[in-house]
């Protein structure tokens, strides 16, 4: 949090990944740099989930997950060096799907801290009302603090697990296609916010919209068949790119 | 799993089929000699009727559901929570007891009362107290003591044993059932907030389950009661007949039915008929 912008937090060498002897993804490098959001943008199956869910090695639970190469957090090593559970504290992350925990909008929001033991209730409401704020749903959930957050709509519910997430107080918060059930009006909300929140963490992003990825990133990389095409800044990729895959993906002439 | 849409060609189909005829085989052979031994030579198979106190048998009745409510429905889950929560799915204890919880809760309940008989009353002394067929009298008396718990309490702990082994393959099975049913993403939200595995199972997994895993729980008792006319026969076999020993040739062939019961579940592991797995 320190640090300034345009720093590497993430220092991906020559990863390859396969579920058991089938390749998934192959020879990546690249850096992820700080406070800013790093898009990447492919076909359905062309392994965005998995390379975004090998930063909080979610990939972890995936039986025959193999890998070989470096990723560098912060200069030591994801998963060499580091243990999973605090890697997943400072690298949250926001599904497809919205998933609802039991219990109160208030309970869900304290999740993260309450697993931290924070126990006490001016603290909790505290840290509720900050990332609430943060993502916009305070005004709408206030009053319906303790109530159970399925009345909300699915908009809603993203926005509360973008909260949710939040209230761990994460470094690098990553977005695995967050407006994939979305109607148009709640994806700008995310995509606004999303915005918003590169300004004090870095957001990494999956997404198969072309134009949402043009949007809300700075940084852009197109993943086709498992390989990392193309990887730089948004604008480049968008309308200067220098593979000729690249550009045919985001004019729209392929996938 | 990579081997979910396999099938064995016809080379592995004859062996599967041939250890199937075999299992077979051995376990009417086994039928056989038990019928044999027991019913088709020398029984004394008691037909005197007796109304007996019912305040004890009750007592009896609840003390028994409440030990193997305790016993087998507690290891049934634990078993399950181990298997499913702990253990990789390549694993071989994981792959050994699947497949014998698999063929355990296929085993129709009068196999069980066969064990009893074979195995357990023989084995257990308690024929060496009550010393076969009682005086008519007595039978009364005998019943009150084993119903409240009192007196001889071998026949007792052998039915609790019994419908212990009948009831945790079930428990088992259901419980499984219960914790594949708890959603995926809902973990990995949790794991992503950097919850741990002990966090992750009791805040989530425990909660979600529940009400599956009791559900299972009294099917499977329910089950145990609807079989209790075993007890029934464990019961008055206890008095009326007196199986020997194994004999070598009996002890052959329950190592063998064995032997192929583990086989057997490993193949089933092999080539299974429908993937009950998540991802």
């Amino acid at each position: 949090m320190k640090t300034e912008k345009g720093q590497p937090i993430l220092n991906i060498r020559n990863l390859n990944i396969w579920y058991g002897d089938k390749g998934i993804l192959s020879s990546l490098s690249f850096e992820v740099q700080e406070k800013q959001v790093t898009a990447f943008i492919g076909p359905a199956n062309c392994g965005k989930s998995t390379l975004v869910r090998c930063f909080n090695r979610l990939n972890d639970f995936t039986p025959n997950f193999k890998f070989t190469g470096e990723i560098l957090f912060k200069g030591s090593s994801l998963y060499a060096e580091q243990d999973a559970t605090t890697v997943r504290k400072q690298i949250g992350m926001v599904f497809r799907r919205p998933t609802l925990f039991r219990g109160s909008i208030h309970e869900n929001v304290a999740y993260a801290a309450r697993i931290s033991n924070v126990s006490r209730t001016s603290e909790l409401n505290a840290i509720v009302e900050k990332n609430l704020r943060r993502t916009g749903l305070w005004n709408e959930v206030e009053g319906i603090l303790d109530e159970t957050p399925v009345q909300l709509s699915t908009g809603q519910q993203q926005l509360l697990c973008v909260a949710r997430a939040l209230a761990a107080e994460p470094e690098v918060l990553i977005f695995d296609e967050p407006c994939g059930e979305l109607d148009p009006i709640e994806t700008v909300k995310i995509e606004t916010l999303m915005r918003e929140l590169a300004n004090d963490c870095t957001l990494i992003f999956a997404t198969n919209k072309r134009r949402q990825a043009a949007r809300v990133s700075d940084v852009a990389g197109f993943l086709y068949g498992g390989e990392l095409i193309e990887f730089g800044a948004t604008e480049k990729i968008f309308t200067n790119p220098q593979d000729s895959r690249t550009e045919q993906y985001v004019t729209g002439r392929m996938g | 799993m990579n081997s979910l849409m396999s099938r064995p060609n016809p080379k592995q189909k004859f062996a599967l089929q041939s250890i199937a005829l075999l299992t077979l085989g051995v376990v009417s052979l086994l039928v056989w000699n038990v019928l044999k031994k027991t019913y088709l030579s020398d029984v004394q198979v008691s037909s005197v009727a007796r109304v007996s106190d019912p305040v004890p048998n009750l007592l009896g009745d609840i003390y028994f559901f409440l030990s193997i409510s305790f016993l087998g429905v507690l290891l049934g889950i634990t078993c399950a929570f181990y298997l499913e929560e702990w253990l990789p799915e390549t694993n071989w204890v994981r792959c050994l007891i699947e497949g014998q919880v698999s063929i355990l809760s296929g085993v129709p309940s009068l196999l069980y009362g066969l064990l009893v008989v074979t195995v357990f009353l023989p084995y257990s002394g308690a024929f060496q107290r009550t010393q076969g067929f009682p005086p008519a009298g007595d039978l009364n008396t005998a019943s009150l003591q084993v119903s409240s718990f009192q007196g001889d309490t071998t026949l007792f702990y052998i039915a609790v044993l019994t419908f212990v082994l009948l009831v945790v393959p079930r428990v088992i099975k259901a419980t499984q059932e219960a914790l594949r049913s708890v959603p995926i993403p809902m973990r990995e939200s949790a794991y992503a907030l950097g919850a741990n595995r002990w966090q992750v199972l009791t805040k989530h997994v425990v909660p979600l389950s529940l009400p599956r895993v009791i559900a299972g729980a009294c099917r499977a008792m329910s089950c145990a009661l609807a079989v209790s006319a075993l007890f029934i026969g464990i019961y008055i076999s206890g008095y009326t007949i007196q199986p020997g020993r194994m004999s070598g040739r009996f002890a052959l062939f329950l190592g063998a039915a064995l032997v192929l019961s583990i086989f057997s579940s490993f193949l089933s592991q092999r080539y299974p008929l429908a993937s009950t797995r998540h991802t």
